[in-house]
């Protein structure tokens, strides 16, 4: 067999109907996530060891198990306890659940890093906590955590593709279907990792232009 | 202006200030000198309370720091700071810089802000600095506009925690230069340094410490060129 596209043509429109659930469930999973990450920091910065112990133990388990086991846990595990959730909100469950604990840990390095002379600083001028946050702490640490938050994004994106073996529509759920139909699996698979590729720069290439025109100084 | 009586700073079970006692009257200028370690910069930093004061008492103004219904905020506006860092606000034009307090801390009108601090711009000679970002400017011209930012709030006390050690040695004498007219202007000033040169010209007064005491407290001719104590004088021939 050679190498020929003209198969795939009928099931582009499938393809990049499955490429725009991925650009969905991962926009929505990395905003429920980055919330849920925000509160994970702030509990992990706060007073109390309880809140502190909670985030810790959530962040570490996110951390060291497999995303798909996670997946699987939610989509088939909980049907033993009655819940049924449709694979899109397993998934999109399952990706915040994920990305909120690697958010988190990158508010806090990127916050710790603020040079902690800019909080003495707003304090000496008579700045309370909450002044001191938002007009001295507030844009540096912004600016720590942009390029992180961005690739974060995109691999949160990458990572969207688990979805497919729970039968959520898609892109990668669809290269599969359009692989049994046309069993063209070399272009089809090259064609999906374009797809991706594409998406992924081009996310690459605007974070790094918003970076240099949000941050002049 | 400043009265202090039996200050002591632990940190854990290390004391870092053992008991200091002096008082600074209003338009004096102070250079606090001693080795490092000797808990000078501790001492500058409890006088607007960056750091919480263990025991003792430290009146400031009128303000005496370690009543329980004191007004932090307040104390600090009537103290203005200047640290070795500069600390300045990196995403904040140097204008905006200036102002950020007297309009967001003390709620004065913007305008009039405006054109005091374009004035305290002009009095540290960088007037011509006003629209842009502090990474453009160099350590001397970031630590004057720290000291604009300071003044902009009118305070009655000025503290500066070694303000020229971190500048490139070309720079140093613009920064005294702006210190030495805002002594000359009447602000009571503390200055923990080691500028000698500007210690015994502009000082009214000099005091060394090690150890976390004060070992000599008198006139900068006195402590110079006739130092009384053995620490005061062997310190004062290794820096000089």
């Amino acid at each position: 067999m050679t190498w020929y596209l003209g198969d795939l043509i009928p099931y582009m429109p499938l393809l990049l109907q499955g490429l725009w659930i991925s650009i969905y469930i991962s926009v929505l999973s990395f905003v429920f996530g980055s919330v849920l990450g925000l509160f994970a920091y702030l509990a992990k910065a706060s007073r109390w060891r309880v809140l502190r112990g909670i985030s810790g133990a959530y962040i570490e388990v996110v951390r060291n198990v497999p995303l798909l086991v996670v997946l699987y846990l939610i989509y088939f595990g909980l049907t033993q306890f009655g819940v049924n959730l449709d694979p899109l909100w397993s998934t999109l469950i399952a990706l915040t659940i994920n990305n909120g604990a690697y958010v988190a840990e990158i508010l806090r390095a990127g916050f710790e890093a603020v040079p902690k002379g800019l909080r003495e600083a707003a304090h000496a001028l008579g700045m309370n906590s909450a002044q001191t946050f938002r007009y001295a702490i507030l844009v540096p640490g912004i600016r720590n955590v942009f390029p992180a938050m961005t690739n974060q994004f995109i691999l949160l994106f990458l990572f969207s593709s688990v979805a497919s073996v729970i039968a959520l529509p898609e892109l990668t759920n669809q290269l599969l279907r359009v692989n049994s139909e046309t069993l063209r699996t070399f272009e089809v698979f090259t064609v999906g990792a374009l797809l991706y590729y594409v998406v992924s720069s081009v996310l690459a290439i605007g974070s790094r232009l918003g970076e240099k025109r949000l941050f002049r100084w | 202006m400043i009265t202090v009586k039996d200050l002591h700073k632990s940190y854990g079970k290390l004391e870092v200030l053992k008991g200091i006692s002096c008082e600074i009257d209003a338009s004096q200028v102070v250079c606090v000198i001693g080795p490092s370690g000797s808990g000078k910069s501790t001492f500058l930093r409890c006088l607007n309370l960056l750091e919480s004061i263990t025991s003792g008492t430290v009146v400031i103004n009128g303000h005496d720091l370690g009543d329980r219904k004191l007004n932090t905020s307040a104390v600090r506006q009537d103290v203005g700071m200047v640290f070795q860092q500069f600390n300045l606000f990196p995403h904040m034009k140097v204008l905006e810089n200036i102002m950020i307090a007297p309009v967001k801390v003390a709620k004065k009108p913007k305008a009039v802000t405006r054109e005091k601090a374009l004035e305290l711009l002009d009095k540290v000679g960088l007037a011509s600095k006003a629209d842009v970002y502090p990474s453009a400017l160099s350590g001397g011209q970031q630590q004057r506009v720290a000291i604009a930012r300071a003044l902009a709030m009118d305070p009655t006390v000025m503290l500066f925690d070694e303000p020229t050690s971190a500048l490139d040695p070309e720079t140093v004498g613009d920064v005294l230069q702006v210190m030495k007219r805002l002594a000359e202007e009447g602000m009571t000033m503390v200055v923990v340094s080691h500028e000698m040169g500007f210690a015994r010209e502009v000082a009214d007064r000099v005091i060394f410490m090690d150890g976390g005491v004060i070992v000599e407290d008198g006139n900068p001719a006195e402590i110079f060129d006739n130092p009384k104590e053995a620490r005061t004088q062997a310190f004062l021939s290794r820096v000089s």
